[in-house]
């Protein structure tokens, strides 16, 4: 028999299941509630079928990887997972759908602020915050209890107990701060929360101008460079991601860590860490004269603006971060959820007390200014700080100068064409 | 013009055709658009010509010398390498002995393999908590475990390693092939003369095979030049740009960045690079090789 006529029977036997597909481009979930969360939505929905298209995991390499399906006006996506820093860029080259007809602003009330903030650009919003993170300090409660330390409230005080602490415990092991150094943009997040703390500014964005030669910047640089990695750390942070610094915390080898609120669960994992209980959460330390200042991270949902389909892919979203969904995630991860609801919730309290804290932490944190060409801008930042804390000698003014020139450039497009 | 030589013409037709159609528009497309400072996500600016101003801010942008040296060093050190082995390759293959037909075919699985799938074996055996490559130095000790792609110099060693492994057996293929055409009276000539087996490599197949090493050459620094995969797989350009080499930071300004005008200029940069390689390899190999009849 002629395979023919079975063939053209097929496309009949799936339209037959459903209706529409939405392509969802995410990156692999460690943690698997993506997958019990579209189950649910198929049953739900039985006219969907979600269709993932899974991304790197390293968050510019899933930004590049966006920006290549966009320039290609690339059809096959409807729905994508958005870091909290691209919004305004994705906002402005026309790729992301402004979602005001579906997000109200009544709706919008409902999430952190600063989530909401980081999702508008011009006035209308692009994004359905997910997960909200924000930089927090943990530390080794029994040590600190030991040496009969409060937690530290400034970087100076968190590198004397930490070389207190160090000394005492006579463990060639242990090291006093682990943190993320590698030349990434999470070391543009940690940088930022030196420099604001010490009442510094990446850039200035009401003059568009590089603001990292300023001497309060300088000083937070110059303290990372001779104190933080210089006295109290272990030279691999330098190329140490979130995983490779949790990883050193949880083995029992750091007394500080500083990382985003996924790690509280991790860190107390017996079948993961070393530590389990004995470990404390406060936020980050400042300068004196500064206030602590907690980067704020996340993850959105957007719509294409290249979807066919933006109805049925709404659908989707407001699935995935209606408050009942964010309230089963944080049960389930642990993980910061963008609805300040979830914060409060009794049943999510019980499991993780830690959320009070948080909450007072994610209000508060700042986030890294908003603009459409934030990715040259941090690839000039990492740079420059990478250059100016690997080298034990290096020439701290002279590389900000210079990387403040290049940021001017950079933001010199952003001015009024008159002005030009 | 005869008459074979115009139905030549019409054969040769179609292949011009693609050429113009895949290398040749894109090539003047790129310079074109090296001329105007177009930016993505800022669509409000236009397209603005800004005449050679990208070419301008290339050659004093610090990151792309610090990356033209990353690039040069890779080219040097993996092309030299790649001939040398590969010759040492061809000159074995060319020995005859038993099962030589499927050792001639194995020794160019690595070739055939993807770059992006051995990009990614090699990022397995190099990862620094279940890598092969610690397992054989260390063993079990974890604790001694090296991060080769975190480490400058061994990531670099790390691509060029990798590159080494893939396309050696390329160079052996046309070396070999210039091997075969060396007559086997010349070597019964030189036996007879009682030469050793040094003099015969020194004084009949290194002489004979030279267009076949400098073509072997050829092909290997141009390609080189064009690394963008393995590094986009492995490194990412990482750390601290140690392995950022020029395609790779054109590939990131243009889709990170969105400075399409600024990017283009970096591809033509490389693009007049390797033109300049291949007219200096022609004018040194000469017309031995690439004139019709004169191969011997």
């Amino acid at each position: 028999m002629k395979p023919w006529p079975a063939l053209l029977l097929l496309p009949l036997l799936f339209s037959s299941v459903h209706a529409a597909d939405i392509r969802f481009v995410t990156w692999r979930d460690t943690q698997g509630f993506l997958d019990r969360l579209i189950a649910e939505f198929e049953a739900q929905n039985p006219d969907l079928k979600i269709l993932r298209d899974v991304g790197p995991h390293s968050s510019t390499e899933f930004h590049d990887l966006l920006a290549q399906k966009f320039k290609n006006r690339d059809r096959a996506m409807d729905v994508f997972f958005m870091d909290v820093i691209w919004p305004a860029e994705f906002a402005s080259a026309g790729w992301a759908l402004p979602l005001d007809r579906f997000f109200p602003r009544d709706a919008q009330k409902q999430f952190l602020p600063a989530a909401i903030r980081a999702n508008t650009y011009g006035g209308a919003i692009y994004g359905v915050p997910l997960f909200i993170d924000a930089g927090l300090l943990y530390y080794r409660k029994d040590l600190l209890q030991k040496y009969h330390f409060p937690a530290p409230r400034t970087w100076p005080e968190l590198v004397e107990q930490a070389k207190t602490i160090v000394a005492g415990e006579k463990d060639a092991g242990l090291t006093g701060f682990s943190g993320q150094f590698k030349q990434y943009e999470g070391l543009v997040c940690d940088m930022m929360e030196y420099i604001l703390s010490n009442n510094g500014a990446l850039w200035d964005e009401a003059r568009l101008s590089g603001a990292l030669r300023s001497a309060a910047a300088e000083e937070a640089v110059r303290f990372v460079r001779d104190r933080i990695i210089g006295e109290i750390s272990h030279r691999g942070v330098l190329a140490y991601q979130e995983p490779e610094s949790l990883a050193l915390f949880s083995e029992g080898r750091a007394v500080f860590h500083r990382n985003w609120p996924y790690a509280w669960a991790e860190a107390n994992d017996g079948s993961k860490s070393k530590i389990a209980g004995r470990v404390g959460m406060t936020p980050l330390p400042a300068f004196s004269g500064g206030a602590s200042a907690a980067a704020l991270g996340g993850w959105q949902l957007g719509i294409s603006r290249y979807s066919r389909q933006p109805e049925l892919a709404w659908r989707f979203v407001e699935f995935m971060t209606r408050a009942e969904t964010q309230k089963r995630v944080a049960l389930w991860t642990g993980r910061g959820m963008a609805r300040e609801a979830v914060y409060r919730d009794a049943e999510v309290l019980e499991k993780y007390p830690q959320f009070r804290t948080q909450l007072e932490i994610s209000t508060r944190a700042v986030p890294r200014p908003s603009t459409p060409v934030y990715v040259p801008l941090s690839n000039i930042m990492q740079r420059y700080f990478s250059a100016a804390i690997s080298a034990r000698d290096s020439d701290i003014d002279r590389l900000a100068r210079h990387a403040d020139r290049e940021m001017d450039r950079v933001l010199d497009l952003l001015r009024p064409r008159a002005a030009r | 013009m005869n008459r074979a030589d115009r139905a030549a013409v019409w054969f040769a037709l179609p292949s011009l055709f693609l050429v113009a159609l895949f290398s040749i528009y894109p090539i003047c497309d790129s310079v074109r658009l090296s001329f105007y400072r177009m930016i993505l996500m800022l669509p409000w600016l236009g397209e603005k010509f800004v005449g050679l101003e990208n070419y301008a801010d290339l050659v004093i942008d610090p990151v792309a010398l610090v990356s033209l040296g990353v690039t040069l060093l890779f080219v040097g050190v993996s092309a030299a390498l790649e001939v040398s082995i590969g010759a040492g390759m061809a000159l074995l293959l060319n020995e005859s002995f038993r099962g030589r037909g499927f050792v001639r075919a194995a020794v160019l699985v690595p070739w055939a393999i993807p770059t992006v799938v051995s990009s990614q074996m090699w990022r397995y055996i190099f990862n620094d908590r279940y890598g092969l490559f610690n397992f054989l130095l260390f063993g079990r000790d974890t604790s001694r475990y090296l991060a080769p792609l975190a480490e400058p110099w061994l990531a670099r060693a790390a691509i060029i390693f990798a590159d080494m492994w893939k396309t050696s057996s390329f160079a052996a293929l046309i070396i070999l092939a210039g091997l075969q055409t060396i007559p086997d009276e010349l070597y019964e000539a030189a036996e007879v003369d009682g030469a050793s087996a040094w003099q015969k490599l020194r004084r009949i197949t290194l002489p004979l095979v030279k267009p076949a090493l400098l073509l072997a050459l050829l092909f290997r620094t141009i390609d080189a030049f064009k690394i963008f995969d393995l590094v986009f797989v492995m490194t990412q350009g990482g750390p601290a740009d140690a392995t950022n080499v020029l395609q790779f930071y054109g590939y990131k300004k243009v889709f990170a960045e969105g400075m399409i005008g600024y990017g283009s200029a970096i591809s033509v940069g490389v693009f007049l690079i390797s033109l300049a390689l291949a007219l200096l390899y022609i004018k040194l190999i000469g017309a031995r090789v690439l004139e019709p009849g004169a191969a011997r």
